[in-house]
């Protein structure tokens, strides 16, 4: 059976089924979810009405392989191989992916060419923090080290790049939880948190940094930093 | 483009060979020597924005190069050019006669002796 014959299986044996009120349930639950999550507007409960909705769908692809007895079934082969690559790839990959990184940039400690960069961070954060060769203002965080170009240490002044840090320095404070919400991001097809994720650390960057030159900062590069 | 593997005919000077982002640059570095990325955007009346994925390529390239300086605790670039205008040039001609030769063989040559001829 192909993979549009399974699905259409699907599809008509949960009409059929006694579950289907529930699993019908829970999708109504996360489109509600969803949409309360436009209604709000600070970021942290934007981000748990998300994740409450991203919860609902999983539990319903869940429910639904478990009731319907699909083992054996290619769409679930598919699935959860599907999980299993993106969870070697979000948990194992991503979590390196700054050693690579630092080879593939050519990245230096800051310290070499600045003084007070990474004692800055150290406060804040356990992160090594690295410039590169480039005159395009950027900065990122991977892994536990966060990245700058020479172009952004060009642009800013102290107050505005110790907003960069700060933002991205959050970044790596919530290293270990933003791979699960990334994780559940794949598991339910669904996109990303990265927009208030990005709110976070900004709120987090102001509380440090203060707001103006954080806006100063996000005006002067642009999205360039993230 | 700095790689040289397309010649705009019809463009002006070194526009011919570069965009003309890169070309405002280059002139300015060959006119004025070492420089930081502020004094290229003001003497260029370039934005930053646009100036800077240029600079790299430039950098890669090989056509330009930099140094990083740190004035006063601020980190900075200062850019130079390597190759003066005329090796420049020099090195242009050599590469695109290079590859007329490799492409029409005695034909070129022919037609670079009568253009001499008529100089």
């Amino acid at each position: 059976m192909n993979i549009i014959g399974e699905l259409n299986c699907i599809g008509l044996c949960l009409s059929l089924s006694d579950f289907a009120p529930y699993i019908g349930l829970l999708v109504v639950v996360s489109i509600a979810l969803l949409a309360a999550r436009w209604m709000r507007t600070r970021p942290e409960q934007r981000l748990f009405t998300f994740i409450s909705a991203q919860f609902a769908v999983l539990l319903a692809i869940l429910a639904t392989f478990y009731i319907m007895q699909c083992s054996g079934m290619l769409t679930v082969y598919l699935y959860f191989t599907y999980v299993v690559v993106s969870t070697v790839l979000i948990f194992g990959l991503l979590r390196f992916y700054d050693k690579i990184l630092i080879r593939r940039l050519d990245a230096k400690p800051i310290a070499s060419i600045m003084e007070w960069g990474q004692e800055f961070v150290d406060r804040l954060t356990s992160a090594s923090v690295y410039y590169y060769d480039s005159a395009v203002p950027r900065a990122f965080a991977s892994g536990r080290s966060i990245f700058v170009s020479v172009g952004l240490l060009e642009v800013l002044d102290d107050n505005e790049l110790k907003a960069v840090l700060a933002h991205e320095a959050w970044h790596i404070r919530n290293n270990s939880r933003t791979p699960l919400l990334k994780q559940l991001s794949f598991m339910t097809f669904s996109y990303s948190t990265e927009h208030e994720l990005e709110h976070m650390a900004d709120a987090f960057a102001a509380r440090i940094a203060g707001m103006e030159p954080l806006i100063s900062a996000r005006q002067k590069v642009d999205k360039l930093f993230i | 483009m700095v790689k040289l593997d397309q010649i705009n005919i019809s463009n002006e000077g070194l526009t011919k060979f570069f965009s003309p982002i890169e070309a405002a640059i280059l002139r300015v570095l060959w006119t004025d020597g070492d420089m930081m990325t502020s004094e290229l955007t003001e003497k260029t009346k370039i934005p930053l924005t646009s100036i800077a994925g240029t600079l790299d390529r430039l950098v890669k390239a090989g056509y330009a190069k930099r140094s990083v300086d740190n004035v006063n605790g601020r980190v900075r670039y200062v850019y130079s050019p390597v190759f003066s205008e005329e090796e420049a040039a020099s090195e242009i001609t050599t590469r695109v006669l290079d590859s007329l030769v490799d492409a029409f063989g005695p034909l070129a040559v022919e037609n670079f002796s009568k253009y001499s001829g008529k100089k």
